[in-house]
């Protein structure tokens, strides 16, 4: 039920916070005249980049949960795992090498490669230690997202000349929604459905492969093949994110988990919730990040590493005392 | 004797030089209760999970009902044949309500799980999360949601490994009631006295090759299984068959 009530609860918040702050009945009057001009501007800016913040969070808790499923882990978490890092360096290659193909078209395409591509090595790393336990996992994750960080600054550094902002890739690599125009949001929010129904559809296999690889194989789940086609999935949806969203930590850590305390952990009730959850957090988030600091900007990664590095070190605590 | 439900053909499996499986032929029939034995690292395990279609043999091949494992669907395969693993630890905290359902549902359904939760004495304990529930109570749980398609080729893996004595004649109960309703059953054991008083015939392994497979009671009196654990087995007769006890070392 609570998980319900964080998408309108952060949509209220996303429009009432900002350089200018908004009483809630102040934001209803304005958005039912959209003539004045901070009506205009509601509707032109604070809406839009409200409801992309929440399709960027329902999309983190969504490769959260999938991970977290895939990898038998509750610390999975895109940003933890080196896939959003992954993400990010195929993005900066994107937006600083001149491609044959169209920005637009590039973007999403590296981003996914790269969240593949990081994903797979931090499998490979952990396979090669223990398997999936919790700190061979992580361990493996803080390399690889440390070496990907080395990457993307030294991609930055070098390739970056006049034409494009370093500033602009720095404030996105920090993570920070950009607000999209109305068919841009339209487009958004169809992946993020299309992901939403992508992920149900590995629900049930998620659910098997909680049971073990052995059980779950003798229940009738091709393993190998589920797990390869569950990673593909994970980096699809994390690209989404990063390329709308830049890098944004602990969303997708902190919305499967508060889902699996409200629902349970059959994933076909929990990838929901988990993608309301993250939602909402992320409007919240974003709405803090406009106004804490008017008329400046907090990038959203800051806030929600504030809120998500205890929380992480709750779970880590938890986990460490069940062995 | 009735047509095989598994049958094992020249069944080899190796990792690097080492065999761990060796040329394993033998039928299991619907209807009996097999008991695979041997000394550690005999290859008991290696040997079920290549029955299970856990791993694939190097050699030879495994029948389900007349036709290799692999040439089933997964689906298929998974409702007409249970296993039951030797330490089984959800990653997640399920209730036993939703481990029941995933068993079920290989079926094709999850219908009739109140049947199964009383049939297996665990209709109790549904709403209980994996967390909460004693030893005995999981093995109920996992049995329950492996048996809940009353699949006709049963494989335990030592299952009863951490389990009291109590708890250990229960599952072997429950494995004795599935090969009543048909069910062929191999399941590795490690005590030779629960092998002996719960299973119809024995497979005796040494160093992955199958040293003698003969029913329990002439199994119980053969010096291969002395050969075999590199021990002098005391035999006591009781009222309820024989006993084995090793003799003292030093």
């Amino acid at each position: 039920m609570i998980a319900w009530l964080l998408p309108p609860l952060g949509l209220l918040a996303g429009l009432m916070l900002g350089a200018v702050t908004l009483t809630p009945a102040e934001a209803w009057s304005l958005l039912a005249d959209p003539t004045q001009p901070l009506g205009q501007l509601l509707w032109q800016w604070r809406l839009p980049r409200v409801l992309a913040a929440g399709c960027v969070g329902a999309l983190l808790a969504l490769g959260g949960a999938v991970f977290q499923g895939v990898f038998r882990n509750p610390l999975a978490e895109p940003y933890l795992l080196g896939s959003a890092g992954g993400a990010a360096v195929g993005a900066t290659v994107a937006l600083l090498v001149a491609l044959p193909l169209p920005q637009w078209l590039s973007l999403p395409m590296l981003a996914f490669c790269g969240a593949w591509g990081a994903t797979w090595l931090v499998l490979a790393l952990a396979r090669l230690a223990d398997g999936t336990s919790v700190a061979t996992l992580l361990l493996a994750g803080v390399a690889v997202a440390a070496l990907l960080g080395a990457v993307r600054s030294f991609l930055m550094l070098a390739l970056s000349d006049e034409t494009v902002s370093l500033q602009a890739v720095l404030a996105w690599a920090l993570g920070g929604v950009q607000t999209p125009s109305w068919p841009e949001l339209a487009v958004l929010a169809a992946l993020t459905a299309a992901a939403l129904a992508l992920c149900l559809a590995l629900a049930r296999g998620l659910d098997l492969l909680g049971l073990g690889e052995a059980v779950a194989e003798s229940f009738g789940l091709p393993v190998r093949r589920f797990v390869a086609l569950a990673v593909l999935a994970g980096a699809f949806v994390v690209a989404v994110s990063v390329v709308w969203g830049g890098l944004v930590g602990f969303v997708g850590l902190m919305a499967p988990h508060l889902a699996r305390w409200t629902s349970g952990p059959l994933h076909r009730g929990l990838l929901p919730r988990a993608a309301a959850i993250g939602a909402g957090l992320a409007m919240l988030c974003d709405g803090a990040a406009r106004a804490l600091l008017p008329p400046a900007e907090i990038p959203l990664g800051l806030v929600t590493a504030a809120i998500g590095a205890p929380f992480f070190l709750l779970v880590l605590a938890r986990e460490a005392r069940r062995g | 004797m009735a047509e095989a439900a598994l049958d094992l053909r020249g069944l080899g499996y190796r990792t690097g030089a080492a065999a761990l499986v060796e040329d394993v032929t033998f039928d299991l029939h619907p209807g009996e209760v097999l008991g695979l034995i041997g000394p550690n690292g005999a290859g008991k395990t290696t040997l079920l999970r290549l029955m299970a279609g856990l791993l694939r043999p190097f050699t030879g091949e495994v029948r389900l009902h007349g036709r290799p494992l692999p040439d089933w669907p997964a689906r298929e395969r998974a409702r007409r044949m249970g296993y039951l693993p030797q330490h089984f630890a959800p990653h997640w905290d399920y209730t036993a309500r939703e481990l029941l359902r995933l068993g079920l549902e290989r079926g094709g359904s999850a219908e009739g799980l109140e049947d199964v939760a009383s049939l297996h004495g665990v209709a109790g304990l549904l709403e209980r999360r994996w967390s909460s529930l004693s030893g005995g109570e999981r093995a109920r749980v996992l049995a329950a949601s492996v048996l809940a398609t009353r699949p006709g080729v049963v494989l335990a893996d030592e299952a009863t490994a951490a389990l009291d004595v109590g708890q250990s004649l229960a599952l072997m109960g429950r494995l004795r009631m599935a090969a009543r309703e048909g069910a062929a059953v191999a399941v590795v054991v490690h005590d030779l006295n629960l092998a002996l008083a719960g299973c119809d015939r024995l497979a005796l392994l040494h160093q992955g090759r199958l040293q003698a497979l003969e029913t329990a009671a002439s199994l119980a009196e053969d010096a291969r299984l002395d050969a075999a654990f590199g021990v002098d087995f005391v035999r006591v007769r009781t009222e309820g068959g024989l006993l084995l006890t090793a003799r003292g070392g030093g």
